[in-house]
């Protein structure tokens, strides 16, 4: 037993006493090497509840038809959904698939995610360079970056909304330097770089600070070395602060894919339901209304377009960890 | 060439000076040390040699060259970290590599200059290793060889030696030295520990906060500090200090009365103290000597014996302050035993306290150093 003076020491020792013999006689009971299981219960109960369940349920109803809720209910239909996702005279044609907004859905949502992708690691980037560098009011830049993270998606949504409607804030903007007035959010074009300017926006706290933490884990004696080594500042960069930021830039890239490739609350409130027609309209926005919001609720297909996102997730995820460990060795 | 000139240089990070009206010229292919305790300003002022810090008045002259406001690549030095700041991402070859890379050199010639360094420093079988891969005393050649291939006019060490373990830092010491007997470039170097700047240095430059308060090689310093810090700090163990009186003898001679019947012969000069004059007389423990004659009462605390050497802790009769006595060999007297001790001739030091100046010593020849 530790000997412990403080009153806060003392109370731990009594906790410790209390529970020692209980565990002592689990752990007879049990056997020493299931012990850790244990202690994991409690969390893997929680996730088995609210994360594998769900996910074996959805497995489950992808392979059902019909518009009832109830799995007992609904008629096995095998693969049927996913043929119906999957058969296409021509993918890059969406027109010519059987269920043709699904491929509409995912046709925006990869331009998405390339824009998306780039412009965010860019933009995180460069903002953490900056934030790394000693510049005034540092502590201030780094948390107005960060700020947008803590807001709703809704409200994001929202305040964006207001910015570009025919009598937002941009168009009057716009009308003050003589610039005719723009419905930005009825155009393809512009609602589709807005909808990346606002993922942009709402996103690249988070991923600054990840960078920013790597920044600062690079040792100031490496630069001082570079600089005596004569290295120009983009030398340094490229040979220097990039290769060693290359684990925070991987799992920035993991994060930033996967979370692009969910893209739906703030785009739907944004574009009002993913318009112009479906412009705007995403992979987890077609899920959303085949399941919940049209005419008809079919979950089954709603599931079964769960099930292959899910997969092409999890295929993107195994990819990239693999190249990170072939960056890291 | 590799020779520096720095004039009235003063440095300071806000408030606080750093540095304080540093004046000091190294010749050519000199081994110079800067040694002095933490926050000294050693490692700042080696920093603005090398163009990492801005100075806040004064020039600096690599070469007869004006590099004050010369960046760090411009200035023909190289540097080796503490921390050796090797690039953990490239392998040892690159890490050679680099600089020259950014200088535009030829292929054939960087392959050159890093197969001459690698194979001075015996580092060839590591080329194409990274530095995780290597041993404390391996990234250190690593880091001396990215400065060796730069073929800089002034080598600058910041404490190279503080992360290696004591055989490691001993082998590496000499090596740094016989690098220096062959390159014969201007070396500078920082450190704390004044074993290595005795050991290496052809110059030493002791400083204390911000200020130079000696340059000289390491034999002058320990034989003449020019004041109470110098002397203190070069010498291990530490100078004894003891206090006392001038008395000036029939012949003219000072001697000083540290409140005991022997009296301690000194080398000042007559004309610049005068009779009872408090002074500080400074013996260091390899220089006293026991005698069978007239001596001070030194009365023995303890002794540590290390086989060919021994060092008595004691004080004088009377007095509180610790004493300590170097005697070669093996030596151990009783502890309370009281042994008559003088200091050798011509080894008193003797300092004015209200200065801390060493006093000035009469300028006849003293053959008793020879």
């Amino acid at each position: 037993m530790i000997r412990s003076t403080g009153l806060a020491d003392r109370a731990v020792d009594f906790a410790m006493a209390l529970v020692e013999a209980p565990i002592n006689a689990v752990e007879r009971l049990i056997g020493k090497r299931r012990m850790p299981y244990l202690f994991l219960a409690p969390n893997l109960v929680l996730f088995g509840i609210f994360t594998f369940l769900p996910i074996a349920i959805a497995v489950g109803y992808a392979f059902t038809g019909g518009t009832e809720l109830l799995i007992s209910n609904r008629p096995f239909v095998g693969l049927d959904n996913f043929r119906k996702l999957l058969s296409c005279a021509d993918y890059l044609t969406p027109g010519s698939c059987g269920e043709s907004l699904f491929w509409t859905a995912i046709w925006n949502t990869l331009w998405f995610v390339g824009f998306n992708v780039v412009a965010t690691l860019l933009v995180a980037l460069i903002t953490a360079l900056i934030l790394n560098r000693a510049i005034a009011a540092r502590g201030f830049f780094r948390a107005m970056f960060f700020y947008p993270v803590l807001l709703s998606p809704v409200v994001i949504g929202l305040i964006w909304k207001w910015f570009l409607d025919r009598n937002g804030l941009l168009n009057a903007f716009l009308q003050m330097l003589g610039v005719p007035p723009e419905i930005f959010l009825l155009d393809v074009g512009w609602s589709r770089f807005f909808v990346v300017v606002v993922s942009v926006w709402f996103h690249m706290g988070f991923y600054t600070l990840i960078l920013l933490a790597g920044l600062q884990a690079i040792p100031k004696d490496l630069y001082e070395a570079a600089a005596i080594d004569a290295a120009t500042p983009s030398r340094t960069l490229f040979r220097i602060t990039l290769p060693l930021l290359g684990p925070n830039l991987l799992v920035v890239l993991i994060l930033l894919m996967i979370r692009s490739v969910q893209i739906f609350d703030e785009a739907w409130v944004l574009t009002n339901g993913g318009g112009p027609g479906t412009a705007n309209t995403f992979l987890v926005q077609y899920i959303y209304q085949t399941a919940f919001a049209g005419d008809l609720r079919l979950f089954g297909l709603a599931a079964a377009a769960s099930v292959l996102m899910g997969l092409v997730l999890l295929v993107l995820t195994l990819a990239q960890l693999r190249l990170g460990k072939k960056v890291e060795s | 060439m590799g020779d520096l000139k720095l004039t009235k240089l003063n440095k300071s990070f806000g408030a606080v000076a750093a540095l304080n009206d540093v004046n000091l010229e190294i010749d050519n292919g000199e081994f110079v040390v800067f040694v002095g305790p933490s926050g000294c300003g050693k490692s700042t002022l080696l920093r603005i040699i090398a163009g990492l810090e801005d100075i806040t008045s004064g020039s600096i002259a690599i070469g007869g060259r004006n590099v004050g406001a010369l960046s760090p690549a411009e200035r023909k030095i190289a540097m080796v970290f503490q921390s050796y700041a090797l690039y953990p991402h490239m392998s040892v070859r690159k890490n050679l590599a680099f600089g020259l890379e950014n200088l535009k050199f030829k292929r054939a010639e960087i392959e050159a200059r890093i197969a001459e360094a690698a194979r001075m420093l015996a580092i060839e079988p590591y080329l194409d290793r990274k530095p995780r891969q290597l041993s404390g005393g391996q990234r250190q050649r690593v880091a001396i060889g990215r400065a060796i291939v730069r073929e800089p006019a002034i080598f600058l060490f910041d404490e190279p030696l503080s992360n290696l373990d004591a055989a490691l830092r001993v082998q590496t010491r000499a090596e740094i030295t016989k690098l220096h007997r062959q390159m014969k470039t201007t070396m500078i170097y920082v450190t704390h520990d004044q074993v290595e700047a005795m050991t290496m240095a052809d110059k030493i430059v002791v400083l204390r906060a911000g200020r130079i308060e000696q340059v000289g090689t390491p034999l002058e310093l320990f034989e003449h500090p020019r004041n109470l810090f110098v002397a203190g700090f070069l010498g291990s163990p530490r100078m004894n200090i003891l206090r006392g009186k001038v008395v000036i003898g029939d012949d003219h001679s000072v001697f000083v009365d540290v409140g005991y019947p022997a009296l301690l012969r000194t080398a000042a000069d007559p004309a610049s103290v005068s009779a009872g004059q408090e002074v500080l007389a400074g013996v260091r423990p390899a220089h006293f000597a026991l005698t069978d004659g007239e001596g001070l009462p030194f009365e023995v605390q303890y002794h540590e014996s290390l086989g060919t050497e021994t060092y008595v802790y004691g004080n004088f009769q009377g007095q509180a302050e610790q004493v300590i006595v170097h005697q070669p060999g093996h030596f151990a007297p009783t502890p309370g035993a009281v042994l008559k001790i003088m200091p050798e001739e011509g080894r008193l030091h003797v300092f004015d306290p209200a200065n801390e100046l060493a006093l000035a010593r009469r300028s006849e020849p003293r053959e008793e150093l020879r």
